[in-house]
């Protein structure tokens, strides 16, 4: 387990989004008011990058591009989204932002597995 | 050929020919295979080939950059199938409740300039077309690669002739093919395609936000809402951006359209490179004017007030994005949004 800090917590307005280089892995922290999540920097559906096209309101993290959507407080999948998000853990301590960190999380478009073409799917 | 796909929804296959891409051959037969612009730009289209030859026809197409040609990605709406075939899909997959997308032959007629970059064009085809307001057609020239996407600028069930514009881009292969002596010349034409319909049985209030020549859609469904009355009922709401005063065309409809709605259809036109003059347009004072972004007056205008309505966004991508997200901020649930982006 590694707590890495990614920023001060007001950095990052409420229902805004913002981009950090964690010694090498891009992580996009959004502030949903209630709570931050940590998710990889591009919507899982087509790679759009979701620092320029991501918006929150109400909680809910909509990518512009083809609209797919997540409740941040849930993870739920809204209307026609049809991949959840991936997320690292985050805490609050001393007024910054941390996440675990393991390993980059990244979505099959991203990946170089070439052998298993049922992630396909996923 | 036969092209069989697996999707999360389970497998599928249909018959293909020779001289159609496997888009299209799916989407005439039924099948609702996922896509946006079905002319190479967006990517929403891709395949995995897992067997079979086929032949891509427009290798560089923008909407391709993500995809991985070693493991057999395509975009379908470029690829031809040269053998019988196995696809896989991402998404789910099912019958097409609309009205099939067809291929049509065309001859272009009554090309004529509505600004400095703005031509209107009618296609008269070889069988009538029926389609829903909103919807587009892929149109392709014997001499100039790739088919372009055309939204309909009218509104009539089982027509012959559809008429549609095309915003003159700088290096524009297709514009300047057009802008040359063509009238009377043969085209192929598919469709209809497109989600971002009008339907009036939803009984919803609409708000439309064009920008440039994205207004052709919402001419469309303008058309088919004025031509039922819908505005005796409903209210609409329509913001046309552009860049100056001389870049507007199709005023005169737009006047009539608001006469014809007993006040309930309001029409603003967005000028984003200079003031507005006036409150009203100087020769048609039905229409409104205002300066700035398209997306800014709307959202300003509507200021959240989105009762009981569905949004139509077109026009170039950027605009698309802007507006969207406009409409999200100032509380328009994103179910309601519909949109067709190609460019």
């Amino acid at each position: 387990m590694t707590w890495k800090r990614i920023c001060a917590a007001e950095d990052v307005a409420e229902n805004s989004v913002k981009k950090f280089d964690v010694d090498g892995i891009l992580i996009l922290l959004a502030n949903y008011g209630s709570g931050y999540r940590a998710i990889p920097p591009v919507c899982p559906h087509m790679e759009e990058p979701l620092e320029e096209s991501g918006v929150i309101v109400n909680c809910v993290l909509t990518c512009t591009k083809h609209l797919w959507s997540w409740d941040l407080a849930t993870l739920e999948m809204k209307g026609e989204t049809e991949k959840q998000l991936k997320t690292y853990e985050v805490k609050q301590e001393n007024g910054a932002v941390f996440a675990n960190i393991e390993e980059e999380l990244t979505y099959e478009f991203d990946s170089e597995d070439v052998e298993d073409d049922d992630d396909f799917f996923k | 050929m036969k092209i069989t796909v697996q999707s999360k929804s389970g497998e599928t296959a249909f018959q293909c020919a020779e001289d159609e891409t496997i888009l299209h051959a799916g989407l005439r037969q039924g099948l609702r295979l996922p896509y946006e612009c079905a002319t190479g730009t967006c990517g929403t289209c891709r395949a995995r080939v897992m067997s079979g030859e086929v032949e891509v026809r427009w290798t560089e197409a923008p909407g391709g950059a993500r995809l991985k040609p070693e493991k057999g990605d395509v975009l379908m709406c470029q690829t031809w199938a040269r053998s019988d075939c196995v696809l896989r899909v991402p998404s789910e997959i099912d019958v097409s409740p609309n009205l099939c997308p067809a291929p049509r032959r065309g001859v272009i007629r009554g090309i004529r300039s509505l600004t400095h970059d703005v031509t209107h064009f009618d296609v008269h085809l070889s069988e009538p077309i029926s389609f829903e307001a909103g919807q587009f057609v892929v149109i392709e020239a014997r001499d100039v690669r790739g088919g372009r996407a055309y939204s309909m600028v009218n509104f009539e069930n089982a027509t012959d002739k559809i008429e549609l514009v095309l915003k003159r881009k700088p290096g524009g292969g297709f514009s300047k093919w057009l802008i040359g002596e063509r009238e009377n010349v043969e085209v192929d034409v598919f469709g209809p395609l497109g989600r971002a319909v009008f339907r009036p049985h939803e009984a919803k209030n609409i708000v439309c936000i064009a920008g440039g020549s994205g207004i052709a859609g919402i001419m469309s469904i303008l058309a088919h809402a004025v031509s039922l009355d819908y505005f005796g009922e409903h209210k609409g709401s329509v913001f046309f951006g552009v860049r100056t005063l001389a870049d507007t065309f199709y005023l005169e409809p737009l006047s009539r359209y608001v006469d014809a709605s007993r006040g309930n259809l309001d029409v603003t036109v967005a000028l984003s490179d200079e003031a507005a003059a006036s409150a009203t347009h100087k020769d048609y004072p039905r229409l409104k004017l205002a300066g700035g972004f398209v997306h800014e007056v709307a959202t300003a205008a509507m200021n959240g007030r989105y009762d009981n309505a569905i949004a139509f966004v077109a026009g170039p991508p950027p605009m698309v994005d802007a507006t969207i997200r406009g409409l999200i901020v100032s509380g328009m649930a994103t179910k309601d949004i519909r949109y067709d982006k190609f460019a």
